[in-house]
């Protein structure tokens, strides 16, 4: 069984049936249901997509978000002191990432733990999203993207999208987000994928493809970016 | 993303609202089809009501204007605001397509 810090919160379930969430809370050590007084953190088990909706539970107290329904609980349990090495912490399915707009929620949470200006949220949703897009599509899925600039492209690219997407061996691989709020002033986010990895190439002409212009995006806006685990993983940098 | 055409005789303009991802495709091949269909030389997408777009969202553009072009059509952006305009200018879409306030 993994191990809890007191940092890591009290546990809440969302469309997570109250005598799991009591197990897994009990087997961790921390205090379950209730939302903390003043900086506690809630750690969310999600059952699914639906179940986290309200965009109430992606803000303070709410710092990390797991979704239960296909793990068994010491791997949920794992996954909750997994949360306590970063202030801000998602690891969904690929398909529930998908349906919430992770990136939007992610920066919701980021937005209501530490204030941003509007042209900071769109920055980090959008560097956010294109990560969070590129391990969805790319990674988990395995999808190639759009090439050449024909209609015929944009079908392929459906047929092979709709098809994994409706695949559990594809969709329930796991997306896992981490962001932490330097203290001076440096937002660091990692995400990263269960699929086989990548190596960046250098492209041939710009506007080419419809599809290749989100690592290019990512790093036009980003202050640092890096790819790690043979590109399943990207650690971005912002300055805040 | 939602969208509405309105057809003039010079121009076709295309209200886009909500938001343009991955996630699109097939609305984006259903909009590609109508703009081949209607008669107007200037199929001019209207970016007002659009609050985001990402990477795929321009490359679904960029094939919405190879189309047009194959038939002698030209697509214009227009009236892009916020995270939008800014992500056009990011990817320096002004290279490629005709951008219009």
């Amino acid at each position: 069984m993994a191990l809890a810090s007191p940092s890591t919160g009290s546990l809440r379930g969302l469309g997570v049936p109250p005598d799991r969430v009591r197990r897994i809370a009990a087997a961790l050590g921390l205090p379950e249901g209730e939302l903390p007084a003043g900086d506690g953190r809630v750690v969310a088990l999600l059952g699914d997509a639906e179940a986290a909706a309200d965009p109430a539970h992606w803000a303070r107290p709410f710092a990390a978000w797991i979704e239960a329904g296909p793990l068994d609980d010491d791997a949920v349990a794992a996954q909750v002191a997994r949360a306590a090495q970063a202030d801000l912490y998602a690891c969904l399915t690929t398909a529930t990432a998908n349906q919430l707009h992770l990136a939007g929620r992610i920066v919701h949470a980021i937005d209501s733990h530490r204030p941003l200006a509007e042209s900071q949220r769109d920055d980090i949703e959008l560097v956010l999203h294109e990560a969070i897009s590129n391990a969805v599509v790319h990674g988990n899925l395995q999808v190639e993207g759009m090439k050449g600039l024909s209609v015929d492209a944009l079908d392929r690219f459906s047929a092979a999208l709709a098809a994994r997407m409706a695949d559990p061996a594809f969709a329930a691989r796991r997306v896992e987000v981490s962001c932490w709020l330097k203290p001076e002033g440096e937002l660091l986010v990692e995400v990263a994928d269960e699929g086989s990895g990548f190596v960046p190439q250098n492209r041939g002409e710009a506007g080419a493809d419809a599809s290749g212009r989100g690592l290019d995006l990512i790093t036009a806006i980003a202050r640092q970016v890096e790819l790690l685990d043979n590109g399943r993983r990207i650690r971005i940098r912002f300055a805040l | 993303m939602d969208y509405g055409i309105d057809v003039k005789e010079q121009e076709a303009v295309v209200q886009l609202k909500g938001r343009l991802t991955f996630n699109d495709h097939a609305k984006l091949r259903a909009l590609i089809r109508e703009m081949l269909q209607n008669k107007a030389k200037r199929q001019v997408l209207d970016l007002g009501a659009l609050e985001f777009v990402d990477s795929a969202g321009i490359g679904m553009l960029l094939i919405a204007r190879e189309e047009m072009a194959n038939v002698d059509k030209q697509l214009v952006l227009r009236a892009a605001t916020g995270q939008v305009k800014r992500v056009l200018t990011v990817a320096q879409l002004n290279k490629i397509v005709a951008i219009e306030d």
